[in-house]
């Protein structure tokens, strides 16, 4: 990792560090916006830090060291489709946005079409699940399944309903917004067809890399919560951290820890913000898929490692159990990463 | 070097490669006998020597010497890469040999014995013991000084290919009295030495790649000693840490060109609509990209110097794991076909195609060179800050 990556990860790791968990959703966005957060995916020409989405992505992981409520991944997903758009309005809606209007976006696959009415217009309806704090957002940022059409929506419009889905994950709120009839038209129309095709792919990729890179600092939260735990409690005169068969467990978390971690890196210093490639999907989906699997297993370690104590609620090691579940099932058609991956090797 | 030269030199070596590697060395391996591997590999080294790529790693002033480490990466990445045979049988005299002598030898000795290793002599490593495995502090075989030599008695094994070594690197036991590692000598014993028996043990491939090595008062010259009398514990950890890490370059990167093998032999069972097996390849996928990159990231760490203990360890151990599940799928991609007995191929990694030999060789990687489970040791003392065992626990009928 270069020096300025170095230098990010530090000074982001220094506001989560400390903090009560998980990282409460008002003040930590409230903070990304002041500290330029929002700024670093987007390239220099356009005003940003030009950090690309392995800045972004350092930023994920030091926000999934504290568990943060605060829809930072969304925020940049709907960042990068107004900065990779051939779109007029460009400079007004990122205003909007580093000035701390919430423009959210779904984590999960689109079930939206795009469809003609009787009266001949084109209009949106279907599902788009697992949009994070919509009801503070003014916008949604709408792809269709097809990829066809890529638009800004607002919320607060006819045909636009928001339904909350509390998960087992209380550290993000997610909410399912149905589109009814929604007329293209009348949105902020970001692309359409081939153009907008591009953009997807590329976003697609890009918030497979950021959730892998949230899990990623999820992992490494856990294990050091879990080896405290070990260090701190004893139990037949010593502490449990003397216990060779705990010690073991111990290492194989981090190790596979370190490896879903040191892919998603290297993964994303090979497409080098090339994130609308195949090379990028392959990519982002095996780090995606690694990272998310990755931390479930340590969630899963880490609460038998801490005994009874991690079945209590005020233990945070069910949070991060929780999170990394959620994290596993979010992204893409989640259920099909891993057979996804050995496509390019058996099709 | 700037990254310029850098690509230069990769495409000089990929060029050199491309010219050299024997298309069919596979086929010419597979079911040969060990004179046939032997040879090839004398040739093969012969010809990386000439080249100056199979001496990246020493000091300026040798030949092919004094190549930075990141122009060493990008040797082992074209070398894994062109599916060049691996110089086993010149490991040893390669890394832990060369490394011993020009971190640890004197000139006398460097002068004496490295021109004989570049044209080709054979060196073994005489550390373990029956019962010195894991505990290699624990060694019992003895050098006894007497007047200008030592007298050597005791016995070695998995030694790797020690039935065609010239010499053999002996860490042996000078002194009794202190903490096991104060007593052990480092010494470069000649294999055709009187008294010296070597043994090839019959592996559970078929294969013999390891032997015992046997010493009845074999004498060592006390000039061929390295470092103090006492002091070999030392000199054993440099030889042992001379590659660190990367033969996991190549290893991993081995790996992943193997890749389409497995996805060949899923095709080949008919099944690649398997939707089990489909899975199980991609989660492969994904662990060998991970241990190329751990392994690539260990590498930057040490060319910038921010290498900690416990780091090799974690590569060692994932990529351990990872070519387990690797040869076990397909071992389990390959079904019945798998289970009729087949020659195996000599000279390749663990990944041939001959899935059962390739499954069980996996094995080495998770024994020899720190057991997966010395590895989760250091992992977590070094990197986790957890205690070490306490070393009181004895059996009481315990009379060692």
């Amino acid at each position: 990792m270069s020096v300025e990556f170095s230098e990010l990860k530090e000074s982001a790791r220094q506001v989560v560090a400390g903090a009560e968990l998980p990282l409460d959703e008002k003040a930590t966005w409230a903070q990304i916006v002041e500290l330029g957060w929002l700024l670093v995916g987007i390239p220099e020409d356009m005003g940003g830090l030009g950090m690309g989405v392995q800045g972004t992505c350092v930023i994920h992981t030091e926000l999934g060291r504290g568990l943060s409520a605060a829809p930072y991944l969304p925020v940049m997903l709907a960042i990068g489709a107004l900065c990779e758009a051939e779109f007029g309005d460009r400079d007004t809606w990122l205003e909007r946005i580093l000035g701390g209007e919430l423009v959210t976006a779904s984590l999960a696959a689109s079930h939206v079409e795009l469809q003609t009415n009787a009266s001949g217009d084109e209009v949106l309806n279907g599902l788009l699940s697992a949009v994070q704090s919509a009801d503070d957002a003014s916008h949604v940022l709408v792809w269709t399944a097809k990829s066809d059409a890529l638009a800004l929506v607002a919320l607060d419009q006819a045909g636009v309903e928001l339904v909350s889905r509390p998960t087992w994950d209380v550290t993000r709120r997610l909410f399912d917004i149905h589109l009814s009839g929604v007329a293209l038209a009348n949105q902020t129309i970001l692309a359409k067809g081939s153009a907008a095709q591009n953009i997807v792919n590329s976003l697609l990729s890009q918030r497979d890399f950021a959730l892998g890179a949230d899990a990623v600092g999820g992992a490494a939260a856990l294990l050091a919560t879990t080896v405290e735990h070990l260090q701190t409690r004893r139990q037949f005169g010593r502490p449990l951290a003397l216990f060779q068969a705990l010690k073991h467990r111990c290492a194989d978390i981090k190790a596979i820890s370190a490896g879903a971690e040191a892919m998603l890196f290297d993964a994303l210093a090979r497409i080098a913000d090339d994130s609308a490639s195949a090379e990028a999907e392959h990519r982002g989906k095996a780090a995606k898929y690694l990272a998310t699997s990755t931390f479930a297993r340590v969630g899963e370690e880490a609460l038998q490692l801490h005994g009874g104590i991690g079945m209590a609620e005020e233990h945070p090691c069910h949070l991060y159990l929780k999170r990394a579940l959620l994290s596993d099932n979010l992204g893409r058609d989640a259920a099909s990463y891993d057979y996804d991956i050995a496509a390019s090797l058996l099709d | 070097m700037s990254t310029t030269n850098l690509e230069v030199l990769r495409a000089e070596v990929r060029a050199w490669l491309a010219a050299n590697v024997s298309k069919d060395w596979r086929t010419a391996m597979t079911g040969s006998s060990q004179e046939s591997f032997v040879a090839l590999q004398r040739d093969w080294f012969a010809k990386m020597v000439a080249a100056g790529y199979a001496t990246p790693h020493w000091p300026e002033g040798w030949p092919g010497g004094g190549r930075s480490l990141a122009e060493q990466k990008i040797i082992f990445e074209e070398v894994a890469r062109a599916d060049a045979p691996r110089l086993i049988l010149y490991f040893v005299a390669l890394y832990h040999a060369a490394c011993t002598l020009f971190e640890c030898g004197t000139d006398a000795q460097r002068e004496k014995y490295l021109p004989g290793l570049l044209k080709g002599e054979i060196w073994c490593q005489g550390f373990s013991e029956p019962n010195a495995g894991s505990d290699l502090a624990s060694l019992k075989t003895r050098a006894e000084r007497k007047g200008d030599h030592y007298v050597i008695n005791g016995q070695k094994t998995w030694s790797t290919m020690a039935q065609y070594a010239d010499r053999c690197l002996l860490l042996a036991r000078t002194d009794k009295s202190g903490p096991p590692q104060a007593g052990l000598t480092y010494l470069l014993l000649d294999m055709k030495a009187e008294g010296v028996s070597v043994r090839p043990i019959s592996q559970i491939t078929g294969d013999d790649e390891f032997a015992e090595i046997f010493f009845d008062d074999v004498k060592v010259p006390v000039e061929d000693l390295v470092g103090e009398e006492g002091g070999g514990w030392a000199v054993a950890q440099a030889t042992l840490a001379s590659e660190r890490g990367l033969t996991l370059v190549e290893l991993t990167q081995r790996m992943r060109y193997s890749l389409p093998m497995i996805a060949q032999t899923i095709k080949d069972s008919g099944r690649s609509g398997d939707a089990a097996l489909r899975r199980d390849l991609g989660q492969v996928v994904a662990k060998v990209d991970a241990a190329c990159a751990l392994a690539d990231q260990y590498l930057e760490k040490r060319i910038s110097g921010t290498e900690q203990v416990g780091d090799a360890s974690i590569v060692k151990l994932y990529f351990a794991r990872t070519l387990r599940e690797f040869t076990s799928l397909g071992l389990r991609a390959s079904g019945l076909q798998g289970q009729y007995h087949a020659g195996f191929m000599r000279g390749a990694t663990q990944e041939t195609g001959n899935w059962t030999v390739d499954f069980m060789n996996s094995y080495n990687w998770s024994i020899a060179g720190g057991s997966d489970e010395i590895q989760r040791n250091i992992i977590s003392e070094r990197l986790l800050g957890m205690p070490r065992e306490p070393k009181t626990w004895k059996l009481a009928e315990d009379k060692s």
